[in-house]
């Protein structure tokens, strides 16, 4: 299944965040959006670090993953993005 | 501080980001001085950000209807519709005084030339972080930032004129109920030179207080004069390099819709 939710960031940039996942496991996750993020790489290996990670803990593993030393992001917080990510697949699975 | 000064007139989209990585590449090589360009687009073309899905922005058969090019920025933000504007892209190694680690500072620094600019046209405006430029409380300019290779690459846009119902017929929008809402808040929050000026104002005359504004700002950041502007033209290995980034990146879906 996909779970996908738009969220703009008060004050800062839209949020577009797509999760795929399978039975207790996240096999995917997209955040895309408006925002800046330095450098562009390290971001997308945090997306792709979560690959794998049960979905219970997709929120707390995504807060990690975005807050990583060296990584920059402009217009959206790792806060942001981990609780739209979370909504997502809260929303998702309860419907 | 000398910079190398390129003003490459109409390209397409593909092309016009092909040269900035192709310059970027060069500055980072050290076989280029930093480097300040202006360009303009032909035809006119959407650019996304680089972390914006295309799919979920851009309608592109009416792109492709409208003979407008669609493609994806190596640098962040939002889409712009490039038509009636001047774009520009700075080029420094990290380190130089337009390039220092602080992002935002980075962006303020380069920023002040078209601030500068602007004065010189009569408009006053100033920086409004994260990369905005406003004028009378309306946007005139966006930028984005990008670091590859140990260098800035800076581009941005000055808008000449606005046609918000010519963009939201190419870019997806969430609802068709609230397109005419979309429309009115950005003629609202968004402003061109003619605008803002009452008259019109043509790429020639835009360039031309940008080269200047550019040149004084920049100055100023080493403790006053001018930047020295040296006019310089794509070189032979640069043309071919942008020419290739265009056909093999810039033009590519696997670049296009990775996101």
């Amino acid at each position: 299944m996909i779970a996908r939710l738009d969220h703009k960031v008060p004050g800062g940039k839209l949020l577009r965040v797509e999760v795929e996942f399978e039975g207790g496991s996240v096999l995917r996750v997209r955040v895309a959006g408006d925002f800046f993020a330095h450098p562009e790489a390290s971001f997308e290996a945090a997306e792709a670090e979560l690959g794998g990670v049960p979905t219970d803990r997709l929120a707390e593993a995504a807060l990690g993953a975005f807050s990583r030393p060296g990584l920059v992001i402009y217009g959206a917080g790792a806060a942001d993005i981990a609780a739209t990510l979370g909504r997502a697949l809260h929303e998702a699975q309860v419907s | 501080m000398k910079l190398r000064f390129l003003e490459t007139g109409a390209g397409t989209g593909a092309f016009n980001m092909g040269l900035d990585e192709a310059l970027l590449e060069s500055v980072a090589a050290g076989r280029s001085a930093p480097v300040l360009r202006l360009y303009r687009w032909e035809p006119a073309a959407v650019t996304i950000g680089y972390f914006q899905s295309m799919e979920a922005e851009v309608d592109l058969e009416a792109c492709r209807a409208a003979g407008v090019d669609a493609l994806r920025r190596s640098t962040g933000g939002g889409a712009v519709f490039h038509a009636a504007e001047i774009t520009y892209s700075v080029v420094a190694p990290e380190g130089h005084p337009l390039a220092p680690a602080d992002i935002l500072e980075s962006y303020r620094r380069v920023a002040g030339g078209i601030v500068e600019g602007l004065a010189l046209l009569g408009v006053e405006a100033a920086f409004a972080p994260i990369n905005d430029i406003t004028a009378a409380g309306r946007k005139v300019s966006g930028n984005a930032q990008t670091r590859k290779l140990g260098c800035l690459l800076q581009h941005g846009t000055l808008l000449l004129d606005v046609d918000p119902e010519r963009m939201f017929s190419l870019l997806r929008v969430p609802n068709e109920k609230l397109k005419g809402k979309l429309i009115e808040d950005v003629k609202a929050r968004v402003a061109g030179l003619k605008g803002l000026l009452g008259r019109e104002v043509g790429y020639g005359e835009a360039a031309e207080a940008l080269r200047r504004g550019f040149a004084a700002s920049f100055g100023r950041l080493e403790g006053g004069g001018g930047a020295t502007l040296e006019a310089s033209a794509p070189t032979g290995p640069e043309l071919e390099r942008a020419a290739a980034l265009a056909a093999e990146k810039y033009s590519s879906p696997a670049w296009n819709l990775k996101r």
